[in-house]
């Protein structure tokens, strides 16, 4: 076990630097990273005083470690448009996004897991078949357009829900269903699928011949040998809702990381980009790190390797 | 009359279809109190179906018809699930073909074993493993303690298949039907897997139920034998008089194709040209004509039914005082 965690976090090490290194690569080789950010309009003489500044006149070498020691020291650059440390500004806006992927993944499991258990254990009825609809429309429907329907009917037909904004926890029910929809369905789908292919296995037949129910099967044998490739879906869609919470955040006026991504974008803030890109990846690789330890818990074959 | 004599498991007429074709077809046999009885055939011809419809564990697919399934006075077949669940791992135990894959790889052994003790007892978490415990050393697995905590795949074949056995018989069950339980195994272990159910029967006074492909296993254990071909009883017998004289040419050429060691060997070893018919290929006649060397028009037509040959050796053939023939072809 000692062995495994090691080994992980040790991969996992690894993967955070080689995105902190192609974050430097992709801003400082692919062009003059001074251009990026210096605001339009400005002249030969402010740009050539600003790449002094920021030390992009200094050897590519002599810049990377520069660029390292920054990091060690949580020192990711001043936001040329604000004026102010980026990852101040990123901070300030990540409680949003986590309250947001927190609701979408209460949707997304809460939804998905049951339907998905309930399509495997009613197979081939219509139960299953209505279910399917339903899975199929919440992995069909892109993010943009039920956000505005969901706007329409909840919010300016029925008046149940405000239209955007963070006010309440009201406000958030509608970005965490439209962000949550597509994991829904993907959650459903691979909880089906793994509980299908779970029911199958000889060691069902052989618990029910001791005498236990079919529910009693599920319950202690059945769902927890198919969370094992749930939990791998469970891992990259926590992913996928952060890049979706780009296009949410958008509709539903939600200030968080993915709005911010956009905005900063389009002023052409790159340091605070940089930060938004740094952050997710590091989320990505932390939550597949936290899926691997999620198996070693739960599968003796893993934690008790050698 | 001593109740030694009545049979404990009685199966009768028990008939199962998939999509409509009788996949078993009017299967009898009787079981009495510590005897072993082999259900013989090959591949495809229905024994496994027949030892799962014991305890209604029959797939999707397949439909129980018709028959009982006597086990004292309780038709099993008849019984609601919620019944049938009462007795199955109580009073009817079953191990499997493939004993890895029959245990759950995410629960020890033990309280596997325990789950078995606690669903027909009211006994505590601690008790129930101590009872695990004692059962993996009644199987014959050392240094128990140590396995009742381990995972199945820290076990070997053979030691999945002495916890299946553990599993099967920790309430006591009168029956123990056991389906190819040594067909996965290494020849060395089935050895000591048949002779721990030879032991246990001994001792518990078990009725096994014993499906198997492997004439070498029926002549090591069974008391009676019931040769099955394409879903129907083809022959059953004491195993002595099956082995010495058997009344059906499907029994015959299956003896004759076991290979021994008492017997100079010919140029090749016997065997039954042909396939056993698929149930879409099932005629009115006997379904053995296609393969048989006696076959007549006869056979093609009209269905045998089981002729009592002997006493307690009965058999489906019309020509069944010519099977000698072959017998003595063979040898």
């Amino acid at each position: 076990m000692l062995r495994y965690a090691i080994g992980r976090l040790i991969q996992a090490a690894v993967a955070v630097f080689g995105v902190i290194t192609i974050v430097f690569v992709v801003m400082h080789v692919s062009g003059d990273p001074t251009l990026l950010l210096v605001p339009q309009g400005a002249s030969a003489e402010e740009i050539a005083a600003l790449r002094h500044q920021l030390g992009f006149d200094q050897p590519i070498l002599t810049q990377y470690l520069a660029y390292l020691a920054g990091l060690a020291h949580f020192d990711f650059g001043i936001s040329v448009v604000q004026r102010v440390p980026a990852i101040d500004i990123v901070l300030s806006r990540l409680p949003y996004t986590i309250y947001l992927a927190a609701g979408a993944l209460t949707v997304a499991v809460g939804a998905g897991i049951p339907v998905g258990i309930l399509m495997a254990a009613n197979k081939g009825t219509l139960v299953e078949r209505a279910l399917a609809a339903v899975v199929l429309t919440g992995q069909s429907v892109p993010t943009f357009l039920s956000g505005i329907l969901l706007i329409l009917i909840f919010a300016v037909e029925l008046r149940w829900l405000p239209t955007s904004g963070v006010g309440s926890l009201s406000a958030l029910i509608m970005p965490s269903i439209a962000l949550g929809a597509l994991s829904m369905s993907t959650f459903a789908r691979m909880m089906r699928i793994a509980m299908v292919d779970e029911l199958g296995k000889d060691y069902v037949r052989a618990a029910r011949a001791r005498g236990l129910s079919m529910r009693a099967v599920v319950m202690r044998h059945v769902l927890r040998n198919s969370a094992i490739p749930v939990i791998t879906v469970a891992a990259l869609e926590i992913g996928n809702l952060l890049a979706g919470a780009v296009i949410v955040e958008t509709v539903f006026a939600w200030p968080g990381i993915g709005q911010l991504a956009i905005q900063s974008i389009q002023s052409r803030d790159f340091l605070v980009v940089q930060v938004i890109v740094l952050l997710i990846s590091f989320i990505y690789v932390a939550t597949s790190v936290a899926a691997d330890f999620a198996y070693a818990a739960i599968d003796p074959r893993i934690r008790l390797a050698r | 009359m001593s109740d030694i004599h009545r049979p404990l498991l009685s199966v009768e007429n028990l008939t199962i279809e998939i999509d409509g074709a009788g996949v078993v077809d009017g299967v009898s046999f009787a079981v009495r109190p510590g005897e072993v009885l082999a259900l013989v055939g090959e591949s495809g011809c229905g024994k496994s179906l027949t030892s799962h419809a014991l305890l209604g564990l029959l797939p999707d697919v397949a439909r129980l018809t018709s028959g009982r399934v006597l086990l004292g006075d309780t038709d099993l077949a008849a019984l609601p699930e919620r019944a049938l669940r009462k007795a199955r791992g109580k009073d009817v135990s079953i191990i499997f073909q493939e004993p890895s894959a029959s245990l759950d790889p995410l629960t020890t052994v033990g309280s596997q074993i325990a789950e078995a003790l606690r669903q027909h007892e009211k006994v505590s978490r601690g008790e129930a493993m101590a009872r695990a415990r004692a059962m993996l050393d009644a199987v014959g697995i050392p240094d128990p303690d140590r396995r009742l905590h381990q995972y199945p795949f820290e076990l070997s074949g053979g030691m999945c298949q002495r916890v299946m056995i553990a599993v099967a018989l920790i309430c006591g069950p009168r029956v123990l039907v056991a389906d190819e339980p040594t067909t996965a195994l290494d020849v060395t272990i089935q050895a000591q897997i048949l002779d721990l159910m030879k032991r246990l029967v001994a001792e518990r006074g078990t009725s096994i139920v014993l499906i198997t492909h492997d004439m070498g296993v029926v002549a090591d254990i069974a008391d009676h034998v019931a040769v099955m071909y394409a879903g129907r009883i083809a022959e059953i017998a004491p195993v002595d008089d099956l082995f010495a004289r058997p009344a059906h040419p499907y029994t015959a050429l299956l003896l004759a194709s076991v290979p021994r060691l008492d017997v100079a060997p010919k140029a090749e070893l016997a065997t039954i040209d042909g396939t056993v018919p698929s149930p879409q290929e099932f005629g009115a006649g006997c379904r053995f004509a296609g393969r048989c060397p006696l076959v007549s028009d006869r056979c093609r037509t009209e269905q045998p039914p089981l002729f009592e040959e002997r006493p307690g050796h009965r058999t489906a053939c019309w020509h069944r005082e010519r099977v000698g023939e072959i017998t003595r072809a063979a040898a």
